[in-house]
């Protein structure tokens, strides 16, 4: 919301020093580049559907268990940031560590993930969704 | 006239310089593309490249989308890290000067239906792109960076230390395919075995990758993966360091036809710490005939716009499969 207005606000000053200088009207064309910025960028890209979701969000208790195995995986201090949002990505995990968690999810919830569905995996969140969705078919 | 022309010349020599010190000690060194049967693979070590200013001239190189995602990583190693991946990845490409006016900035990417990373050349080029393939792959250690023409290619890196969480056989069993089981669990000493089940891996990796089609679209288990000694006909389940090993193959389960007859494969051990492993499709001339092919390697170590060193002989030993 603050970024819309602060667009308004520059594309009013730009016009009125376009109309103290008398400056042709095709230049106010180059008024639209912060509209293309970053700020609005990013919110498209929340606003958008990023994955259909069949399942309900897990139990915190399933969160926390995956939280848990990804922080012994990666040898990450206890203290250290994980939570459902967390990507396996920026936590350091690479291809090796991924199928070392899934591995140790497989485990401890007593599940077996097919490589299609493992593939999906991005994010605590998703482990955690597709953990739940698996001991419910059981 | 004369006078005339030395101004031009001179005019343009200045926008050169100009545009050289924006890079500030060297510009990026042009290189040839590789032919059909090279592979280049190029490399950076973190550790080597400490510079905040230099740092911050790989970001600048980056996209906004690019400078997000590296800032998003938990903590600095991990930025680091993958600030010089995408770095590596523009300055490389940018280094094959297939038209003058792509630089590292100017590159787009663009992902394969599957997800793989791909250049997009976008109006770079009026009629058909250079089919300049590539892959990267990194470890916190090292990151590394393939570049085919005209040949899809994986790569993966691993450290030769690594160590899994999981019991290697446990991994094995659950993950690799019931030969490549079987080929790690004959190995008595627990160090040669981890090694064998990270060459192993790297090799996998590096096929799918290659593959460009996802994890699921090659699972693990439904190909296996073996080390051939020199002498026709004659097979060794890897597992023997002292084995003369001089190809791998690919091997489907479902079909015990050979996938060799499409790819080729190369094992590399770098400056003593690192396995990497390289997998492209075959050249269509070299598909003739069951022999194999040696891969054509290039391996150049860089820090790009400071120094570039073309790497050979122990530093980076070829273990099998190539030249």
């Amino acid at each position: 919301m603050a970024s819309a207005s602060g667009v308004s606000m520059s594309l009013s000053s730009i016009t009125c020093s376009f109309k103290k200088n008398q400056v042709p009207i095709s230049s106010l064309k180059s008024v639209s580049m912060p509209i293309k910025g970053k700020s609005f960028q990013s919110l498209r890209l929340r606003t958008g559907p990023s994955r259909l979701r069949v399942s309900c969000a897990a139990k915190p208790e399933t969160v926390n268990k995956v939280c848990d195995i990804v922080r012994k995986q990666l040898a990450l201090p206890a203290d250290s940031e994980v939570t459902g949002e967390s990507k396996f990505a920026t936590l350091g995990a690479d291809s090796l560590d991924t199928v070392e968690i899934v591995m140790g999810l497989e485990e401890e919830f007593g599940i077996s993930v097919e490589e299609e569905s493992a593939q999906g995996i991005a994010t605590v969140q998703d482990a955690a969704d597709l953990i739940e969705q698996l001991i419910s078919n059981k | 006239m004369f006078s005339f022309l030395h101004m031009a010349s001179f005019t343009m020599k200045i926008h050169c310089f100009q545009r050289n010190f924006s890079f500030s000690s060297s510009a990026l060194v042009p290189v040839q593309l590789p032919s059909r049967m090279e592979t280049h693979f190029w490399y950076i070590l973190p550790d080597e490249v400490k510079s905040a200013t230099l740092l911050n001239q790989y970001l600048d190189i980056l996209s906004p989308c690019e400078k997000e995602n590296v800032l998003r990583m938990h903590g600095d190693n991990l930025k680091k890290s993958a600030l010089l991946a995408r770095a590596l990845v523009r300055t490389t490409i940018a280094r094959y000067q297939i038209n003058s006016q792509v630089s590292p900035t100017s590159l787009k990417f663009r992902k394969n239906i599957y997800g793989k990373p791909e250049v997009d050349w976008q109006n770079h080029y009026d009629r058909n792109p250079p089919p300049l393939h590539f892959n990267i792959s990194h470890t916190s250690s090292l990151i590394a960076c393939g570049v085919t023409l005209d040949s899809p290619i994986g790569i993966d890196v691993e450290e030769k230390q690594r160590t899994t969480k999981n019991n290697i056989l446990s991994f094995a069993r659950r993950y690799f395919s019931p030969h490549e089981v079987e080929s790690l669990s004959i190995i008595s000493d627990p160090e040669i075995q981890r090694l064998e089940f990270l060459k192993l891996w790297t090799l996998k990796e590096a096929y799918v990758k290659a593959l460009g089609r996802g994890f699921s679209a090659a699972p693990f288990k439904n190909f296996t993966i073996r080390f051939r000694a020199a002498t026709k006909g004659h097979l060794h389940l890897s597992g023997n360091s002292n084995s003369k090993a001089s190809e791998i193959i690919v091997e489907s389960s479902d079909d015990p036809k050979t996938l060799t007859s499409n790819w080729q494969f190369a094992l590399l051990e770098l400056t003593g710490s690192h396995y990497a492993a390289i997998c492209k499709e075959k050249d269509d001339d070299t598909v003739e005939g069951k022999g194999s092919v040696p891969m054509k390697l290039t391996v150049r170590k860089t820090i790009p716009f400071v120094e570039d060193q073309c790497i050979s002989g122990k530093d980076a030993l070829v273990l099998v499969g190539g030249l």
